[in-house]
């Protein structure tokens, strides 16, 4: 064995019960898991909803079904999904839709995990990862670098940001504390 | 003001707000101790889920909540080169004097500007809406002062350059 | 409704509170000391002192009938303190934690009392007559994190336990030859010591802030940090619960929560105001916050004349005054409990706040 740095050594993480080894797994309710592919024809069939001019439904049927169980690909496969309906709705109908959903059975999870996909959409396109491009190699030019702002991906935060303030509107701030507290992440 | 700022302050005020629900609460690892658990990280469920609230790739919000806690970091806009020494020299202004502002981190969290730490002493003493205000009015006024800035130094490179130039004519 | 009666005691967090039976004498935990205020002329003036603690206290009792309050810290310790010729006798308690104490209630019997804490264990002390001291039992199992609240059954055996870990808790903390042998119920028939009656978790888990029993007994109201409110109607023992009502609010958190009937909730938190809640086993659903919007005695005496708002303006800059909220309690309400002779309904409670405010209000 390699010399240890004994000093380094987290003793809490090998005491099997301390604090610091809390199973987060005891949180969740049990959520069976999905395969990816199954994800997939899901998001097939509302983006055909989608596509066929029934937003709402399309919206409603991704929030219903969104797969807590998945591994990190399958999520993906279906945020892709709730971000092109979201796209797709227009700035005027978001209110109107949200009260019609928050109104109805389950309607206030179902804005929960709207809000959680909101979230997650804004956290997807800007992990630090991405972002690392920020100061260009143009020196002192200005012109060339105003539009670093306006690419696609400000294009889609806008529309999850009026979501988001639409969602507020609606559901309230507790809304947002059900997308801190929940375990089952989408 | 522009806009996709306002939408973008208003989610980042809600999402602060309801972040800073915080309660006295002591440490479960060491005794008689009572520390930020979002710092510490050694309960695990002490901590929430963090929420990112993005504008662009190149402006967003962190919020790290946590049961006594809750960790706010800023990245500011930075278009260019000069903004982005205009940025690093202006929080490092601030963060040098940390301790002014109370609710300053001195160190921001990787991959962001400048970050607050705001504690459940500091909502305690201070009204909750106020410190909200506090962070979005920073949010406003930053970009205010680095484009300011830049335009300053911009105005005094011109003027340089011109008297520079001026005895070859 | 009569206005709320706002007790504003000073510029620092009060952790908990508890009034006499008599509703004369108020103890407020206040940093590291205990602080007993009488009723006068002019509201609650301060009497007393109960020094001894050296971390900040997190939860005082009075017991209605004995008179003995019960204090618990986060420096690991509870003291019970009895009234003598020469001021109040501070007797330290053997909780045998080894962190922080943070919640601390009277049984209705008041032959024991329940210490929750940061250790995973909730203590539950008596006095032992041979020994002349308090000693302590340990509820552990299956506790996984720090206890923020506890809740007495009218039984003084079944005991709530609100914890971090996203439960609430129903156990057992029968103690031979101070208990009475407790009468079945829907909770259990058998109940040793250490018995868990019921483990409930809603969906979203979050720390669960408060809990309380039904007058009755027969039903368990929890509030948590997801801003909800779940209610469980228990059927049989060892059967899963008849009904689960959660109810998934707007608002934010609740951080305490007390029956006034059996089909009314009062809780508050957050967002600085209490709630109502009206229901039953079917469902429950917010009715509105209780007492009045505007804050009493703010708009009648504040007229708003256009002199007034320009020296507003020249004073500070803007026309209104934005640091103070439009609700009675201006930060965070911590604790919530029924203000009146116990047993009875409910018609009145306190709540008091982050702001040192103890309001009491009608219902």
């Amino acid at each position: 064995m390699s010399v240890t740095n004994w000093r380094t050594i987290n003793i809490d993480a090998l005491d099997p019960d301390s604090p610091y080894n809390f199973d987060l797994s005891t949180l969740t309710p049990s959520v069976l898991p999905i395969a990816s592919s199954e994800v997939q024809s899901t998001a097939n069939q509302i983006r055909q909803l989608l596509r066929g001019g029934d937003g709402e439904g399309a919206l409603r049927g991704a929030l219903d079904t969104a797969p807590y169980g998945a591994d990190e690909r399958g999520k993906e496969i279906h945020l892709a999904a709730v971000i092109e309906i979201l796209q797709s709705i227009r700035q005027s109908e978001m209110t109107p839709i949200l009260n019609r959903i928050y109104g109805s059975e389950g309607g206030s999870e179902a804005l929960d995990v709207l809000m959680k996909y909101i979230c997650r959409g804004m956290a997807q396109h800007s992990s630090p990862g991405s972002a690392v491009s920020s100061p260009q190699a143009t020196g002192f030019s200005q012109m060339g670098s105003r539009n670093l702002g306006g690419g696609e991906g400000s294009g889609q935060m806008s529309v999850l940001l009026s979501w988001h303030e639409k969602v507020v509107e609606v559901a309230g701030l507790g809304c947002i504390m059900r997308v801190m507290t929940d375990r089952r992440t989408v | 003001m522009s806009q996709s700022l306002r939408p973008y302050l208003q989610c980042v005020r809600s999402s602060v707000t309801a972040a800073l629900s915080l309660s006295n609460f002591a440490s479960q690892v060491a005794e008689r101790h009572n520390f930020p658990e979002i710092e510490a990280g050694y309960s695990p469920e002490a901590l929430l889920n963090p929420l990112t609230v993005a504008r662009n790739d190149h402006e967003r919000v962190f919020i790290e909540p946590s049961i006594n806690s809750v960790r706010i970091s800023i990245k500011i806009k930075q278009a260019d080169e000069i903004e982005h020494i205009l940025v690093h020299k202006f929080t490092r202004f601030l963060t040098q004097r940390a301790e002014a502002f109370f609710i300053l981190r001195r160190k921001p969290v990787k991959g962001y500007d400048i970050s607050f730490l705001i504690t459940n002493f500091h909502t305690e003493e201070m009204l909750k809406h106020k410190l909200v205000d506090f962070i979005i009015q920073f949010m406003e006024e930053v970009d205010k002062e680095i484009s300011e800035m830049k335009l300053f130094l911009n105005a005094r490179a011109r003027f340089v350059a011109e008297s520079f130039l001026t005895p070859f004519d | 409704m009569a206005p709320p009666e706002v007790h504003h005691l000073f510029h620092h967090p009060i952790a908990d509170h508890s009034f006499s039976a008599d509703q004369n004498t108020l103890a407020v935990a206040k940093d590291t000391t205990v602080e007993l205020y009488k009723r006068g002329p002019q509201g609650f003036q301060l009497k007393d002192e109960l020094t001894g603690h050296d971390k900040t206290v997190t939860g005082v009792d009075i017991a209605p009938n004995s008179g003995k309050i019960v204090t618990c810290s986060q420096d690991r310790n509870a003291y019970v303190w009895e009234p003598s010729p020469t001021g109040w006798k501070p007797t330290l308690v053997l909780l045998r934690l080894n962190r922080a104490a943070t919640c601390v209630r009277w049984s209705p019997s008041e032959m024991k009392f329940a210490a929750g804490s940061g250790a995973r264990t909730i203590a539950i002390c008596h006095f032992e007559e041979e020994d002349n001291w308090w000693v302590s039992k340990h509820l552990k199992k299956p506790i996984r994190s720090t206890i923020t609240s506890v809740a007495w059954h009218p039984n003084s055996v079944l005991l709530a336990a609100a914890s971090t870990d996203g439960h609430a808790r129903v156990f057992s903390s029968f103690i031979k030859g101070i208990d009475p042998r407790p009468e079945p119920s829907a909770w259990g028939e058998r109940l040793p010591f250490n018995t868990v009656c019921g483990e409930y978790m809603n969906s979203t888990a979050g720390w669960v802030h408060d809990v309380a029993f039904s007058p009755s007994g027969n039903a368990l109201a929890f509030v948590a940090h997801d801003s909800s409110l779940t209610v469980v109607y228990p059927s049989a023992p060892e059967q899963p619960p008849k009904a689960i009502v959660s109810v998934s609010t707007q608002l934010l958190p609740f951080s305490g929560v007390i029956w006034s009937s059996e089909s009314e909730i009062i809780a508050a938190g957050y967002d600085c105001q209490a709630y109502k809640l009206q229901g039953g086993e079917s469902g429950w659903q917010l009715s509105g916050t209780v007492a009045t919007k505007s804050r009493p005695g703010a708009a009648s005496g504040h007229e708003e004349s256009a002199l007034n708002m320009f020296r507003q303006m020249d004073l500070k800059g803007k026309t209104k005054d934005d640091t103070k909220l439009d609700t009675v309690h201006q930060n965070t309400i911590t604790k919530v409990r029924v203000y009146g002779p116990p047993g009875q309904g409910a018609s009145k409670f306190s709540t008091s706040g982050v702001d040192g405010r103890i309001v009491i209000w009608g219902i």
